[in-house]
């Protein structure tokens, strides 16, 4: 009865267009009223959702990237990124591609990857004559990689979702990722390439020569660095995961006010501003989410989901079929960070019961929600894409099948070849 | 005249947020130094982080509701002929602002109960933890009370900052 | 009625988690299949202090915590907590279960909630990449310690460097270096967080045997019938020797674990400890009541 209260409220909520976070909200007071128990509840779980040490890297994060962004290290990876592959054809998308997913590296999240890479890049492209739609799905397919990459908040969110029912470190997430993401760029750029030729995009001039590439790359590596602090922070016990978060936004700061000089003060507060907005937007969500979690676990809808899925198969690639289809279909309309809380609760204790490394699982849900963030009917990555593009989601739907195969792919790849994501962990942490 | 203030609320709720926001990533540094340089790790810096991200995000939520940051579907919206559009939109305002005002009051619950329990790490009452719950939600309730007039009227809400 | 009771611990077989199944089993027999308890532990209700609130809410019917959380609800509960207070697990089973457990109990009652039962937690002990053998050993040394003032203030009395840090993290911190030692019980140290992978010597302080207890919401159990209440209370009462029991058990299995993983144990000189934690009585048992609470445990004999 509860369980329906909450199923069918916060879908005519989310139908009719209220914004998600307060769909789960409301849905989430609805239940609660009709279980009998004080709305206070709700409330305290939000509360309680967002004070998590780990989730501090989250502003810090969504606030590195802000300053990347106005302060002109986007610029240097991309002309970086095009030194090495502009000239080859379609070769604007290509270094898109690298682009995006070494920005990735910098960024917190595919959202904030693509404000910063498309902002650049689509106009660019379109500029150069490629195809709006192509320039679009370029961009916020290799945006999506950013969600691998080692700062990561929705790989950190992941690891403190499976809190009581697996431990799973920052630093092993982080390993268990890197293999993948490379995989997913090696992919995305067979997909730009693919269409480029079907299109018969021009080629761009002949390559600039190793000088150039040495000397952008030169000019990029200090935004570029900001992943190695992390690491080596994080490797050698320097700092904790939020600590050098903390850190790559001070880094930002250094490099982009003091070395590259590009950002000016109200450059600055801008990206303060947007990193406030943004981070009252994902931690209110994250917080909410906490909400609707509560409610999972007391009408036990993980043990019943495992029941009812092991009653359907016991062959475990059918099961993590399963789980990835309605990872998806749950993907289309919800945003990563409530997704990751939500459904790895539900469906980790199940593919561990079928063998699942946790870290495997987490790379194949960070795919998935990678997948829903460009899918409408809710895509964010996309909306964003879209809007620097000035086109409809349905026209960047037609040309998207080249790049939901690269992701597929790739989470096919996850899902059934362990080796791919724990390999590097068990390399360096054992 | 209710917009001029509205918008004054919102450039002065996302300053205070910026500011909340520099002093998070001085304590989080601070930490840091305190364990390696002076070997005494200041036990309330984290603390006082995790408390600051809470009034961080109460602003930020706001903010967002009054520059209509917060993401939701919009494809039966788009479908609806005009008329009905404008009500569908007050709906969802009315239903936003119904969860500000109970942000609000459940707020104000917590933060009374737990006016005698002290935050660890810091000398002040747990309270403070709901405390930004009551702010969030009083400026969600504002907000939205803007948005419902400015549709009624046809204006738009401008964001006031940045 | 199916009550809910929360617990944080993950192991479906933690002597805590079975322990308030066996009361659920009693209860069962006791009301004739009208009353059970449903357990929901791997925090998935919440945590600690959350789940705490929402008991005193009455939004919950039960809860199992650790007795630490409840120091900031109601003052008594800190006594058991304090550091080198117990001599051994005897003297703290005689405390708990005489007039010091019952004064508590009653302590907490007026702050909303129901005593039901003290249930084992073991004793504590610092562990580290180094062996600790008496208090200088500690000195200047990044302990990791629960987020509260009172484990800031025993590890600070130590000389120790405290560092508060959710317990998450502490397996890749100690692994890292980032702290040095960390301190628990032996289960926290085996199979339940795997410290042991990082830190080699358990340091055998035994400082605090801080205890679990369950809790029942005083607003719900208000509104029950005086027969239904007593059935509850007895119920209780009768998992706590099948707790101690369980917990005995779970203890021995996690040593002979972490023993035969390689961990060193090492003899402490308890002395050299309990000399350096007067400022920790001084702040933490700082009123008469307190004072005589604290004269009457170490009288018991
Ligand atoms: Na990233
Ligand atoms: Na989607």
């Amino acid at each position: 009865m509860e369980l329906t209260v909450l199923g069918v409220s916060f879908g005519v909520l989310l139908l009719i267009g209220v914004p998600v976070g307060f769909a789960v909200g409301l849905s989430s007071v609805a239940t609660i009223i009709a279980a009998g128990i004080p709305v206070a509840v709700v409330f305290q779980k939000m509360v309680g959702g967002m004070q998590v040490f780990s989730f501090l890297a989250i502003p810090f994060f969504i606030f590195a990237g802000e300053l990347m962004l106005h302060g002109g290290i986007a610029e240097r990876i991309v002309r970086f990124a095009n030194s090495l592959v502009g000239h080859v054809r379609g070769g604007l998308g290509m270094s898109n591609v690298l682009g995006c997913t070494l920005f990735g590296g910098v960024a917190g999240s595919p959202v904030a990857d693509v404000s910063a890479m498309g902002s650049v890049m689509i106009p660019l492209m379109k500029k150069e004559g490629y195809d709006t739609d192509y320039a679009v799905n370029v961009t916020t397919h290799a945006s999506l990689v950013g969600a691998l990459m080692p700062t990561s908040h929705n790989l950190i969110l992941y690891t403190l979702a499976t809190a009581g029912i697996a431990s799973v470190s920052v630093l092993g997430m982080i390993m268990a990722c890197i293999v993948p993401a490379v995989l997913l760029t090696v992919l995305n750029l067979l997909a730009a390439y693919g269409v480029a030729i079907k299109r018969g995009y021009p080629t761009r001039g002949a390559f600039s020569g190793w000088g150039e590439v040495g000397n952008s790359f030169v000019a990029a590596l200090p935004g570029l660095l900001v992943v190695g602090i992390i690491l080596t922070g994080i490797l050698t016990g320097v700092f904790t995961a939020t600590e050098s978060a903390a850190t790559a936004v001070l880094w930002a700061l250094i490099i982009t006010g003091l070395v590259y000089r590009s950002l000016s003060w109200s450059d600055f507060i801008k990206s303060c501003a947007k990193a406030c907005k943004t981070t009252g937007v994902v931690l209110f969500l994250i917080g909410i989410s906490n909400a609707f979690g509560y409610f999972l676990a007391m009408y036990s809808v993980p043990e019943r989901t495992g029941d009812l899925m092991s009653t359907v198969t016991q062959t475990p690639w059918m099961i993590f079929l399963m789980i990835n289809v309605v990872l998806f279909l749950l993907g289309t309309f919800l945003d990563m960070a409530p997704t990751l809380l939500i459904c790895t609760p539900i469906f980790l204790p199940i593919a561990q019961k079928f063998g699942m490394d946790p870290s495997q699982f987490g790379v194949l849900m960070l795919i998935n929600c990678a997948l829903g963030l460009n899918t409408p009917p809710v895509g964010t990555t996309q909306f964003v894409g879209c809007a620097i593009g000035g086109i409809s989601v349905g026209e960047v739907m037609r040309s998207i099948w080249p790049f939901y195969g690269a992701l597929l792919a790739c989470l096919a790849l996850v899902t059934y070849v362990p080796a791919f994501s724990l390999w590097l962990p068990n390399l360096i942490l054992h | 005249m209710y917009t001029r203030f509205c918008a004054t609320l919102s450039k002065l709720s996302l300053m205070l947020a910026v500011a909340g926001l520099i002093v998070l990533i001085a304590c989080v540094q601070y930490q840091v130094i305190g364990r390696y340089v002076f070997n005494d790790t200041p036990t309330w810096a984290e603390a006082l982080a995790l408390l600051l991200v809470l009034y961080i995000t109460a602003l930020g939520v706001a903010v967002g509701v009054r520059d209509a940051g917060h993401i939701g579907m919009d494809s039966i919206i788009s479908l609806l002929p005009e008329s009905m559009r404008l009500k569908l939109e007050i709906i969802i305002h009315i239903l936003v602002g119904t969860f500000g005002a109970l942000m609000a009051y459940n707020g104000y619950i917590w933060a009374v109960l737990k006016w005698n329990d002290q935050k660890p790490m810091l000398a002040i009452p747990s309270s403070m933890d709901y405390v930004p719950l009551v702010i969030a939600g009083v400026l969600v309730v504002l907000f939205t009370i803007e948005h419902v007039i400015a549709l009624i009227q046809g204006k738009e809400v401008v964001p006031a900052w940045n | 009625t199916e009550f809910k009771s929360a617990d944080i611990h993950n192991s479906d077989d933690y002597p805590t988690v079975t322990a308030v199944k066996f009361m659920s089993d009693e209860l069962k027999k006791a009301t004739g299949g009208k009353d059970t308890i449903k357990v929901f532990n791997k925090g998935a209700l919440g945590t600690e202090k959350e789940t705490i609130d929402q008991v005193k809410i009455g939004a919950l019917d039960m809860v199992r915590v650790n007795i630490s959380p409840m120091n900031s609800v109601c003052a008594k509960t800190n006594i058991p907590v304090l550091p080198f207070l117990f001599r051994s697990v005897d003297h703290l089973h005689k405390v708990l279960d005489g007039p010091i457990g019952e004064e508590i109990a009653k302590d907490c009652e007026s702050a909303g909630f129901v005593l039901l039962a003290y249930y084992d937690s073991g004793s504590r002990s610092i562990y580290s990449k180094k062996p600790v053998k008496s208090v200088a050993d500690t000195k200047g040394m990044k302990i990791r310690v629960q987020q509260s003032d009172l484990w800031v203030a025993v590890a600070g009395a130590m000389g120790a460097n405290p560092t508060p840090m959710p317990a998450g993290e502490v397996l890749t911190a100690l692994k890292t270096g980032l702290v040095d030692a960390a301190e628990n019980n032996y289960p926290s140290y085996g199979s339940g967080f795997r410290h042991f992978e990082a830190a080699k010597y358990y340091n055998k302080t035994e400082h605090s045997m801080a205890p679990e207890v369950l809790l029942f919401s005083k607003v719900i159990f208000d509104k029950l019938s005086k027969t239904e209440q007593d059935q509850i209370r007895a119920a209780a009462k009768a998992s706590v020797p099948f707790n101690r029991q369980a917990w005995a058990a779970y203890e021995k299995k996690e040593y002979d674990m972490v023993k035969a993983a390689g961990t060193e144990f090492v003899e402490v000189d308890k002395k050299s400890f309990q000399d350096v934690m007067a400022p920790v009585y001084d702040k933490f048992a700082n009123t008469p009541d307190l004072k005589r609470l604290v004269k009457a445990v170490q009288d018991t004999k």
